[in-house]
């Protein structure tokens, strides 16, 4: 069955719209607020599988390029004047250079010797933001004008929800497009096995680097919507080790690799994170088990049980065809 | 000569693994490369593909020097190799691995793959028939949507030499194709390598234990132990050679290979 592009395009013009009418279903403004607060982690989940559910990356310093790309927007905007327009690819573009360099020990190191490479990189980013006066040190970065078109200042949470929700559709329609094409393959491949994949023709470094780089866009993006975000204030714990434990849960809990998956880890842990906010303290322990016990025991996350569900509806629909055919026989 | 290996020399700690040998392949030929356990025959491959450096030693291809290049801009100059123990993507499909040895032939850039735009699509159907094509002709159409760790043993040997053809490569190195199969599958599979060969227009240098295959497929056979060349002709010449059959009749060769010696001669 061959995709026409009519029909590659109506699931997403079907999202679209789902998506549009989804926050008018409240008038609660802090659902509002969540529900933008939800996209914007699914813009960091969905970047975040790139690197670390394509390409095999165990990455600990993916918040870290958030956070770049929140003060670069931050700084831009409101000391510069720079306008949200320009602010947010200038923020994709500083945290995509910082993703390239967090890539870097990917060329000789792997797994849990990455991850803590990854991490003291981080927390080297978060500790410079919360002792550099220029970006608000410890008492964070306040007063980041909002978006404007024309005259009008997107600062009410539906307008924000407007802004966020066409970037985030954009980000999970990029993420497929890379995964079903030659991109999304070679990431696979230097995922399962980076010798077979060089002697394939595959530059791995090249291609760890990108993905590296395509993550970090992702990140900037949405540090840079947080920053804008009313009442357009950032602080350095937004970006801390419980933050990105946060995030790893919302992909381990979905399921690396799987878009979908993750997507919906996204969701669930954003709002259970949000309603475990009187309990701040006790997060990173259970959000860590969590971690501990899907990967112990459900290692393929939500995604798997998406994927034997229609596995398992393909099968007997073939079975029935089968028998069929067997029957005219 | 299409390989010209010269002096290649390449130690592992106080172990020569193979030690200033020389290998040269004619275009279009069927080169078996035999020698017992350890004797160096899958070091060989990997200083040709570059998997390691050698110690000593240079490296052309088709006339030009690819000495000290990495593994994938070897494998983009032509050459392609298999692995003995295998090492498919199995997670991935197993039209996706052949899709992954097209790898340097599929011709769209990184932002039209990232948006996803209508040249990519036309690219991507037009290597996907092509991988099917292939499938179809290694005998695996029917599995090609199935991760490829679900395949059997042979059917997982098959695989990998479809890969390495999809790279569409002036010369195969095969190491052990018919390791594991059964006597009917081996005389399958030989059949299948030379109408690979004929087809891809492909040179075959094949590591292999089961000398019958090396005897009854190649033309030339050059042969190492102990990391060093110690002959190298026709199959007829080969057997007779008073260092090959010690080497094969030394403590080092199991009671099967003794067998497979002597059915082969
Ligand atoms: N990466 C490595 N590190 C250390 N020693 C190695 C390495 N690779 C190979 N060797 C050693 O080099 C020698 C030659 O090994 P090689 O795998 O080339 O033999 P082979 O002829 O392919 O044997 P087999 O028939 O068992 O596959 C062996 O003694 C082996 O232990
Ligand atoms: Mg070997």
């Amino acid at each position: 069955m061959r995709a026409t592009p009519v029909r590659r395009a109506w699931p997403w013009l079907l999202g679209f719209g789902a998506l549009l009418v989804l926050p008018l279903i409240t008038s609660n403004a802090y659902h509002r607020y969540l529900l933008t607060i939800i996209l914007i982690n699914v813009i960091l989940a969905v970047g975040l599988n790139i690197v670390k559910g394509f390409a095999g990356q165990v990455t600990v310093g993916h918040i870290a390029l958030a956070a770049i790309g929140a003060y670069t927007s931050a700084a831009l905007s409101a000391y510069y004047g720079v306008p949200f327009w320009l602010a947010l690819p200038g923020a994709m573009l500083a945290a995509g250079l910082a993703g390239v360099m967090i890539g870097i020990p990917s060329f000789r190191l792997e797994g849990a010797y990455l991850a803590l490479a990854t991490l003291g990189l981080a927390e080297s980013v978060r500790i410079y933001f919360s002792a550099t006066d220029y970006f608000g040190a410890s008492i964070g970065f306040g007063d980041i004008p909002p978006p404007f078109i024309g005259g009008y200042a997107i600062n009410t949470h539906l307008s924000y929800y407007y802004l966020v929700m066409p970037l985030a559709l954009a980000g999970i329609y990029f993420s497929f497009a890379i995964l079903r094409s030659d991109i999304g393959r070679s990431f696979q491949a230097l995922r399962e096995d980076p010798l077979a994949a060089s002697v394939s023709g595959i530059n791995v470094r090249k291609y760890k680097l990108l993905a590296f780089l395509i993550s970090a866009l992702y990140a900037g993006c949405a540090g840079s919507l947080q920053a804008h975000l009313s009442p357009g204030f950032i602080h350095p714990n937004n970006y801390t080790i419980v933050e990105m434990v946060t995030l790893l849960l919302m992909v381990v809990l979905g399921g690396i690799g799987h878009i979908w998956g993750g997507i919906i880890g996204a969701v669930l842990v954003t709002i259970v994170y949000d309603l475990t906010r009187d309990y701040y303290q006790y997060q990173l322990a259970i959000f860590g088990m969590i971690i501990v016990l899907t990967v112990t025991y459900m290692p393929k996350g939500i995604g798997g049980i998406i994927d034997r569900l229609f596995a398992e509806r393909r099968f007997n629909a073939r079975r029935k065809a089968s028998a069929e055919k067997s029957n005219a026989a | 000569m299409l390989l010209e290996v010269k002096g290649f020399s390449k130690q592992f700690g106080g172990l020569a693994a193979i030690s200033n040998v020389d290998f040269s392949v004619k275009k279009g030929e069927i080169r078996g490369l035999i020698g017992p356990n350890g004797s160096g025959k899958s070091t060989l491959f990997n200083l040709i593909s570059g998997v390691y450096t050698p110690d000593k030693g240079r490296i052309s291809l088709d006339g030009e020097d690819i000495s000290g290049l990495e593994p994938h801009e070897i494998a983009r100059r032509g050459i392609a190799r298999t692995f003995q123990l295998l090492r498919l993507f199995g997670q991935m499909t197993v039209l996706e691995n052949l899709l992954v040895g097209h790898h340097a032939h599929i011709r769209y850039s990184a932002p039209a793959a990232i948006f996803g735009l209508p040249n990519v699509w036309a690219e991507e159907t037009r290597v996907k028939d092509e991988m099917m094509d292939l499938l179809s002709f290694i005998g695996l159409a029917d599995y090609a949507g199935m991760p490829a760790g679900e395949l059997s043993g042979g059917q997982r040997r098959l695989l990998t030499i479809g890969r390495a053809i999809a790279m569409r490569p002036k010369i195969l190195l095969l190491d052990e194709p018919a390791a594991g199969l059964s006597p009917v599958n081996v005389d399958n599979l030989l059949r299948l390598i030379v109408s690979l060969k004929e087809r891809y227009g492909l040179t075959l240098v094949v590591i292999e234990h089961i000398l019958k295959v090396v005897m009854d497929t190649c033309e030339t056979v050059t042969v190492l132990e102990h990391g060093e060349k110690i002959a190298e002709g026709p199959p007829a010449k080969i057997k007779d050679d008073p260092r090959v059959v010690e080497a094969y009749l030394g403590k080092e060769m199991s009671d099967a290979e003794v067998q497979a010696f002597l059915k082969a001669s």
